[in-house]
């Protein structure tokens, strides 16, 4: 039984982590209308910032969250304004590839860390690495537990600051109608620039915060396309709630994956829930909470 | 206050407005009315700014309009009322109401508005929690113009805020507007309601294929033999 805890927590836990990631995917879903597959190469550099000032400056990694995050909002906001808004201005290209564009960011991404850092994988090793405690008999890795909490920390913040303040519900008006959004005086063209330096935020914290836990590579990003992609349509897309709830999803269901069916196929656990809550539930864990 | 100066519009390489001039003034209550695809939904949104004239231009108290981008028109008291009101489906009545308030003036007034609005409509303090997506009809008619009126706006434009609704909230819709427009805030309304419309406006354009026919007092046009045949029926 105390395997099955064991199972649980240690999904639970590397779930939240998911989400944070993932949340920053659908919040540039809902107001760009496309999937920014660049979203896990950001994670991948939040994690290389991370290892740099650990590694060099000898900065604790849960601490360089305070570099990488704005970090990686400065480098969202020059994306979006000097590369992804110059595309839509010309009529001629279609939009959807803004989608392709934003391939051909995640491949100058990842290869300019290539030549950086080479291959290699590079891990960091602090004073808590490999440490635990225990809940009776099932242990919970400290790294892990402090970088779920933080993951949910900011989830909560990023809820108030979308549902509190003017930016934030700009944000979201502008998801649900830009024209109306335009109407209301929203600089919407501002509003693009913000959530997607915003978006390149969370998927930073996401990747600082699994440095102490993961080791890293400039491919790193891949995986967490992949797990973003299936989190935000689990979750119904451009739901925050709804990415919460899949990405905890995902991270029990690959955490039970690894533990009772084999290491190799836990990425294939993951697809099986993806496809499941597909037929069954089309829209969306979002659609749970619709009557 | 608001004049429009013989301007022409395009979609593209179609031409959907030919040399539309009108005016209001301060104060008054003018309305827009024409069939379907006659062009009214065009002219408001040239008005604010979502399209863009190949010819003409438009001055708002004074200024124009040419080189002020569409989402700063708010911020000079232009409140626009979307057709198919446009709301925030998945946010709540409060929410969409604010929204309707980001201009730095109206910001400052934001709650003393909202009072306003919740007497103004009383339906919508009940609902205030509530998701707009999830109101009926009329309720989301008078939302839409809640969220209009929180800006404060200097000039009100309407689109067609009685599409769709029944008899009786057409009726509530047009009490409202003329009361609004009694509070001293000066009125664009864009109807194919023509009856009600012309009964209520100071001042008339009817806009046909793009091109304004004919203009008067609302009185005037009422007997006006083409408007009579060809929108009252009569
Ligand atoms: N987005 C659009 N693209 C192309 N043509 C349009 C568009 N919107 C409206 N039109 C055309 O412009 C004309 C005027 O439309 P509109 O302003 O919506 O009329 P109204 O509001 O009076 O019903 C119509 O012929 C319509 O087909
Ligand atoms: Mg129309």
């Amino acid at each position: 039984m105390s395997l099955f805890w064991q199972t649980l927590i240690c999904g639970l836990l590397l779930g939240g982590v998911y989400a944070l990631i993932a949340i920053g995917m659908t919040l540039i879903m809902g107001v760009m209308k496309i999937i920014n597959l660049a979203h896990g190469a950001l994670v991948m550099i939040g994690m290389y910032i991370t290892y740099v000032c650990f590694h060099y400056w000898g900065i604790d990694p849960y601490i360089a969250i305070f570099i990488s995050m704005p970090a990686l909002f400065f480098l969202g906001c020059l994306i979006q304004k000097y590369s992804i808004n110059v595309l839509i201005g010309k009529e001629s290209i279609l939009p959807e590839n803004q989608v392709l564009l934003t391939v051909g960011i995640m491949l100058v991404l990842t290869e300019t860390m290539r030549l950086i850092f080479g291959s290699d994988y590079k891990s960091v090793h602090t004073s808590y690495t490999g440490t635990s405690f225990f809940i009776g008999d099932v242990s919970v890795s400290i790294p892990m537990a402090i970088s779920f909490v933080i993951a949910m920390v900011f989830t909560y913040a990023l809820h108030i600051f979308l549902t509190k303040t003017d930016i934030g519900r700009s944000i979201r008006a502008t998801a649900q109608d830009k024209e109306a959004a335009i109407l209301m005086g929203v600089n919407t063209n501002k509003i693009t620039i913000v959530t997607f330096g915003l978006g390149s935020a969370l998927a930073a914290a996401g990747g600082t915060l699994l440095v102490p836990i993961y080791y890293l590579f400039p491919d790193i990003g891949h995986a967490f396309v992949a797990k973003s992609f299936i989190i935000t349509i689990l979750g119904g897309m451009g739901s925050t709630m709804g990415a919460l709830f899949g990405g905890l999803t995902l991270g029990i269901a690959e955490s039970f994956g690894a533990t009772y069916i084999s290491m190799e196929l836990k990425d294939v656990v993951g697809f099986v829930i993806f496809i499941i809550v597909l037929l069954f539930l089309p829209g969306g864990f979002k659609s749970l909470t619709k009557r | 206050m608001l004049r429009v100066n013989n301007i022409d519009v395009y979609y593209g390489e179609v031409q959907a407005l030919w040399e539309v001039s009108l005016q209001v003034s301060e104060g008054e209550y003018v309305a827009l009315l024409g069939a379907n695809g006659a062009g009214k939904t065009t002219t408001l949104n040239t008005i604010s700014g979502l399209l863009r004239p190949k010819k003409g231009n438009i001055e708002f108290l004074g200024q124009d309009l040419s080189h002020v981008p569409a989402y700063k028109t708010a911020e000079m008291g232009i409140a626009h009322v979307p057709e198919a009101r446009r709301l925030f489906p998945e946010m709540t009545v409060e929410e969409n109401l604010i929204m309707g308030s980001l201009p730095k003036r109206a910001k400052e007034k934001r709650k003393e508005s909202m009072d306003w609005i919740f007497t103004l409509f009383p339906r919508l303090k009940e609902r205030r929690h509530q998701e707009a997506g999830t109101l009926s009809g009329g309720e989301q008619q008078m939302l839409a113009i809640g969220r209009g009126l929180m800006l404060r706006p200097k000039l009100l434009m309407l689109d067609e805020p009685s599409l769709g609704l029944a008899p009786f909230l057409v009726d509530e819709v047009f009490k409202i507007i003329k009361k609004i427009n009694e509070e001293g805030i000066t009125i664009l309304l864009v109807e194919q309601n023509v009856m009600h419309a012309l009964n209520s406006c100071t001042k008339a354009y009817i806009l046909e294929s793009g091109r304004i026919t004919l203009q008067g007092r609302g009185k005037d046009l009422l007997s006006n033999e083409h408007v009579r045949e060809a929108y009252l029926g009569i």
